[in-house]
């Protein structure tokens, strides 16, 4: 694996690869200031950003004076929270209060949200410091495009290729060291596909364990809200101050909130790992590299003492077409007034995806709900013999972004949708990096509510691979 | 092969008249995306299959 640290410096030297738990250590030592991290990214963002498009909007005179409140405090003692001071970038489908939510699309010109979303309050009551807006595809779903009233992001390790999405800007943004955290959504991989692609670590909750009070609804019944972060430590920072039950959030969920990073260090010994090798053998073939890195992981948690065994859930075709026939027949509930007064306001892509709703009927819907129903209860079947699901993420490497061929061909061949449609928690992180110097990703999904587990061998994975020092040249 | 006659019908029942007329492409194109998906699905046998969420009270998951 070929490692950078960012132009030829020590990790440890560059401000902008510090993670959000180093950088409360460094504020608490008084070795960085908050005002200093800040300045180094924003320097970092005017210079590689126009190149990279991850913000739709920067708010940079908020976040300093922010920073500015966070730096005296600190020096006072009086700590907000457990990311005070850490800089944070939010998906433009969250509201961040007096900024528009665009959504990345037309349609929404002229919104200015009234207040912040629940997930963005959480931030700020634990002290973050919010950056601005980032790139996303249009209405999470139709994307990369070029035909939107903003540019596509690109992917940090290069520009050439898509970034995944439709969490884009974060993924980038997050891999280019312009914020240690964002926040994303998944729909049906909307965290995982760029987490995978940008070689990040990123985490789809539990269904209800994040609240999405103040998030643009993509599909009820399927959208989460979730951390996306460079190491697995950050991960379980950044949902330890998002989860929680949200009374006015229909589909939150009254959970033990679970002290997330309490058990990342403790080894895999003894875990027992269900290894789902026909999601990229069979259902999909996955390239040799993607599968090879695979292997390579299932032998490192075998090697740190993890009982790795094949199981088998249902096919990948069939969780594709239940999350497919519930996202387009709930997003057309929400989009149909516009579609029918204003289609020339969307981009071609997002119009194509939202539309398909208005051919699917009543009877399809509940059919794929029923069916979804008992593909929880085979998965929950595989999940009681094991502690942790190993598989797929996305079969291939991210093809170049102007290729529309290859990227709507090769979108599609992924393996996260199984987890919307049953709702249990699911990270994607790097794997490796290709031959040709891209990130190939891994995916560990876990127990309902029981996130620590996930992070716990993902972790294991990240500590024998190094993966959390692996960062692209720029 | 796509049946025009239907696609055009359930468009208009739909409402998507301007969509219809001006991108015909992408109505075409959705509604390809909503049978691929509904072809792919296999439908509970079991009369007595709910669907989610359960139709029960409670703390959800």
């Amino acid at each position: 694996m070929a490692a950078d640290a960012g132009g030829g410096r020590a990790v440890s030297a560059a401000l902008h690869w510090l993670g959000a738990s180093e950088a409360v250590r460094a504020f608490a030592a008084k070795t960085v200031s908050p005002v200093e991290l800040l300045t180094a990214l924003l320097e970092r963002i005017d210079r590689l950003d126009p190149a990279l498009n991850v913000f739709i909007r920067r708010d940079d005179q908020a976040a300093m004076a922010a920073a500015r409140v966070a730096e005296a405090e600190i020096a006072a003692g009086r700590i907000r929270g457990p990311l005070h001071g850490v800089p944070v970038g939010i998906k433009d489908i969250i509201d961040v209060a007096g900024l528009p939510t665009t959504c990345h699309s037309a349609v929404r010109a002229g919104h200015v949200a009234a207040a912040d979303a629940v997930c963005v309050a959480k931030l700020r009551q634990a002290g973050a410091i919010i950056m601005g807006k980032l790139s996303t595809h249009e209405f999470a779903i139709g994307g990369p495009s070029f035909d939107l009233p903003f540019p596509p992001a690109r992917n940090a390790w290069n520009r050439d290729h898509h970034p995944g999405g439709s969490s884009s800007g974060s993924g980038s943004g997050v891999a280019a060291g312009f914020f240690p955290l964002a926040l994303g959504t998944d729909t049906g991989g909307s965290i995982r596909n760029p987490a995978s692609a940008c070689g990040i670590v990123g985490l789809k909750p539990t269904y209800g364990l994040v609240s999405r009070r103040g998030v643009f609804p993509l599909a009820f019944s399927l959208d989460h809200v979730g951390p996306m972060t460079r190491t697995v430590a950050d991960n379980a920072l950044l949902l330890d101050a998002l989860a929680g039950h949200d009374p006015q959030d229909g589909g939150s969920a009254v959970a033990p909130r679970g002290h997330y990073a309490g058990r990342l260090e403790r080894g895999v010994r003894g875990l027992r790992v269900g290894f789902v090798r026909h999601f990229h053998e069979t259902d999909l073939i996955a390239d040799p590299e993607v599968a090879a890195a695979l292997e390579g992981v299932a032998r490192t948690l075998a090697a740190e003492g993890a009982d790795v065994r094949a199981v088998t859930l249902p096919t990948l075709g069939e969780f594709a077409a239940v999350n497919r026939i519930i996202l387009t027949s709930e997003a057309w509930s929400i989009h149909a007034p516009w579609l029918r007064a204003r289609p020339g306001d969307y981009g071609q892509l997002g119009r194509q995806r939202l539309m398909a709703g208005a051919f699917l009927q009543a009877g399809d819907l509940m059919a794929a709900q029923r069916r979804r129903k008992e593909m929880i209860a085979e998965v929950e079947a595989v999940l009681r013999d094991v502690d942790v699901l190993l598989c797929a993420s996305s079969m291939e490497p991210a093809s170049r972004i102007e290729d529309a061929e290859a990227t709507g061909r090769t979108y599609p061949r992924q393996a996260r949708t199984p987890f919307n449609v049953t709702g249990h928690p699911a990270l994607a992180m790097m794997a490796g990096l290709s031959a040709g110097g891209l990130p190939l990703s891994v995916q560990f999904a876990g127990r309902y509510f029981d996130e620590a587990t996930v992070f716990q061998v993902a972790r294991a994975w990240e500590r024998a691979a190094g993966t959390d020092r692996m960062h692209p040249s720029l | 092969m796509m049946d025009i006659v239907l696609m055009e019908t359930l468009a208009g029942l739909a409402g998507l008249e301007k969509a219809l007329a001006e991108f015909p492409e992408d109505v075409a194109a959705a509604f390809r995306q909503a049978g691929g998906h509904r072809d792919v699905m296999r439908a509970p046998e079991a009369p007595e299959a709910e669907p989610w969420p359960p139709m029960q009270a409670g703390d959800g998951l």
